[in-house]
């Protein structure tokens, strides 16, 4: 069971800040900011250092205004807009995360591809959901810690997902704007009760400036690719 | 100032009934007893049979009112501007006028080809539940402040309607490049962006009406300054297809690099990006980068400017399209006395120059296919001069504090050239004359 998974027990947690990382790491990052790739590049290891990369399909579900598109431009490493605007179609973003498996020592960078979709759109464009749907290997809810609505409606989102949709797939639970603790909608308690219901991974995360992002984003990324790793190899039929 | 930021106002009501429906742009609202006021002079005049377009305050701002099908009424606020400056304080109080106007009145045409595209014409005009209109229209907002507040100086689409191109140093393989990938993508209509520039299209791309073509550059910016890798978009086309959305898919080849094809219900996203994108355009990723250098000169470097250009736009009237170019200002004339303009301002000037040229002395072409609703109103800005004249001024040219400009016109082309003080007079229809003829014979513009 993927839910079941203990955090660490696949891929070394906080590798990020051991000093073997450091050389990939470098190759996502630029002057201590993520590195943009365009669809044609990716990070180049050196011809002796042979990496695999894993691609991955992870869809950001929730409420309009809850924080999806911002939530992607942050883990990204891209500039958060001030301003909100609607998404009003499908808007894909690509991250690299290099990881360590840890019975093996092999790395992986894990190439997340985050969609995206306005909820707007989604309810006026009838072929936008499936699109998303297709192929997808993960699936993050979204609720923001400054809106209570969209954390009582989670519920309610995970059950429609999970009858509409065949194949099961990694699923986690992220809390946006919890930076804006002065808005905060929520108490530690609901969180917890959710958690202990639903048998679910909740992360915490805020938009700030300042955060050092690998620290920040380092737990949600590690999570996410031991999930996922672990599904492909529960698909392939492998011991882990 | 003519474009000082943030002090234009953006009005959008429903036509019939005045309800508002949204406020976008300056910092301060107008007071909903004002905009009430602003809506109830409009209406009166139609009662009257007369339909107010624009005016002009006492204080130097100015309105411009337009209504779209018969549903929807937008309305431009400009507050007061300073007293001329610039190219207007050469002219007279009118001239500054006129080219406000002209300004204003694309502004409003873009922002109603926005919604349009965004949202459908049916929504917009058969709207039955203005509440949901009401929130349904914010998904436009991202567009529409992109367009209020010109954030990229160099991008003069909006105001000519004209594409803003990019001559790649080599056209060939990229346009074979994106009408295979068109093709593949089960589309006619594709477009390679560099820089927010067209630097190549299909055939069909170049068929929709020209404001399509910028307003699609427009939002195709826009996703290109989000960083997002690939999209999914709905799109109406406003004159092309304005009830029926297309799907514009885009993908991020290399950042500042785009290429999007307008497409049917398939291929999807995820097909097309995984089977299409590096098949076609990896081959290429040398090529784009050798585009992405030339950066805002947006010319080759087979093209050589004389030193004494300090940027230049340079229409092709046929088939609407523009490029405007800076050259790179530090190498190419180190120090002046006086100094040139910096180069956010040299587009200001280039941008009002356009302004002054298209409103006294050059004809303006409306693109085909235009809905000129309220009959005239652009052919008003030229009239006074043009009419009185049985030819057509070729040549212009107006010397400011800041710099020297000069306009020419050929049947195919216009160009706006702005050159430093220290360029003699005299020489100027000679430097407009080769910047021309050089750009052509290198390119084929």
């Amino acid at each position: 069971m993927t839910q079941a998974l203990k955090h660490g027990s696949i891929i070394v947690a906080d590798w990020h800040r051991c000093k073997d990382s450091k050389e990939y790491f470098s190759k996502i990052l630029h002057k201590k900011k993520r590195k943009i790739f365009g669809l044609l590049e990716s990070p180049v290891m050196p011809p002796h250092v042979p990496v695999d990369t894993v691609h991955y399909k992870v869809f950001l579900s929730g409420k309009s205004g809850v924080g999806k598109s911002a939530l992607a431009a942050h883990l990204a490493g891209l500039k958060v807009p001030s301003t909100h605007y609607e998404t009003t179609g499908i808007e894909t973003t690509v991250v690299y995360w290099p990881a360590k498996l840890k019975e093996s020592g092999r790395v992986l960078f894990f190439r997340f591809q985050l969609w995206d979709c306005g909820e707007n759109a989604l309810r006026r464009f009838d072929h936008l959901l499936p699109s998303c749907k297709e192929k997808v290997d993960a699936v993050l809810f979204l609720f923001s810690f400054t809106d209570r609505t969209s954390f009582d409606d989670l519920a309610n989102q995970i059950t429609k997902w999970n009858e509409s949709s065949g194949s099961p797939v990694v699923t986690m639970v992220v809390g946006t704007k919890f930076d804006l603790f002065m808005h905060c909608d929520l108490s530690e308690k609901d969180v917890r009760g959710f958690q202990e219901t639903w048998q679910l991974p909740v992360f915490r995360m805020g938009c700030g400036e300042d955060d050092d992002r690998l620290d920040v984003t380092a737990p949600l990324f590690n999570s996410l690719a031991e999930s996922l790793w672990l599904q492909d190899c529960i698909i392939a039929g492998q011991q882990v | 100032m003519m474009f000082q930021e943030g002090s234009i106002q953006l009005v959008c009501l429903t036509a019939s009934s005045g309800v508002p429906l949204f406020t976008r742009g300056a910092s301060r609202q107008l007071p909903f007893s004002i905009i009430g006021s602003l809506n109830g002079v409009h209406m009166f005049g139609s009662g009257q049979g007369v339909t107010l377009s624009s005016c002009e305050t006492e204080g130097g701002g100015r309105v411009v009112w337009r209504v779209f099908q018969d549903s929807v009424m937008l309305i431009a606020v400009n507050a007061s501007q300073q007293a001329g400056q610039g190219v207007e304080s050469s002219g007279q109080g009118v001239e500054s006028s006129k080219g406000e106007r002209l300004h204003l009145q694309r502004l409003l045409e873009n922002v109603w080809n926005c919604m349009v595209m965004v949202l459908g014409q049916d929504e917009l005009v058969n709207a039955k539940n203005l509440e949901r209109l009401k929130r349904d229209l914010r998904s436009c907002f991202s567009l529409v402040d992109e367009l209020l507040e010109e954030r990229r100086p160099g991008i003069l689409g909006h105001l000519t309607h004209c594409a803003d191109c990019l001559l790649p140093p080599q056209p060939v393989p990229l346009q074979e490049a994106v009408q295979s990938f068109a093709k593949a993508a089960d589309s006619e209509f594709g477009c390679l962006l560099i820089h927010g520039r067209v630097a190549a299209a299909t055939e069909m791309w170049w068929r929709l009406a020209p404001q399509e073509i910028v307003l699609l550059s427009a939002v195709m910016r826009a996703l290109s300054d989000s960083g997002a890798a690939s999209c999914d978009y709905p799109v109406f086309l406003p004159q092309g297809s304005p009830t029926v959305a297309h799907r514009l898919l885009r993908f991020q080849l290399l950042p500042g690099a785009d290429v999007c094809v307008l497409c049917g219900p398939t291929p999807s996203l995820h097909g097309a990006e995984s089977t299409l994108v590096g098949r076609f355009w990896s081959p290429l990723v040398d090529n784009l980068r050798d585009c992405l250098a030339i950066g805002e000169r947006c010319l080759p470097s087979s093209v050589t400017l004389r030193p004494d250009v300090l940027a230049l736009l340079l229409i092709n009237r046929e088939n609407h399209r523009s490029v405007s170019c800076m050259p790179a200002p530090s190498c190419a004339y180190p120090q002046r006395d006086p100094p040139s303009p910096s180069e956010a301002r040299c587009w200001e000037l280039l941008k009002r120059f356009y302004i002054f040229c298209m409103t006294r002395y050059f004809k303006q072409e409306e693109a085909e296919g235009t809905t000129e609703e309220e009959g005239g109103t652009h052919q008003g800005n030229t009239e006074d001069f043009v009419n009185g004249f049985s030819h057509q001024p070729l040549k212009c040219y107006v010397i400011t504090d800041e710099c020297k400009s000069f306009a020419l016109q050929t049947p195919q082309h216009q160009l706006f050239l702005l050159t430093p003080l220290t360029a003699p007079t005299f020489a100027l229809n000679t430097i407009a004359a080769q910047t021309l003829s050089s750009i052509i014979a290198a390119t084929g513009f």
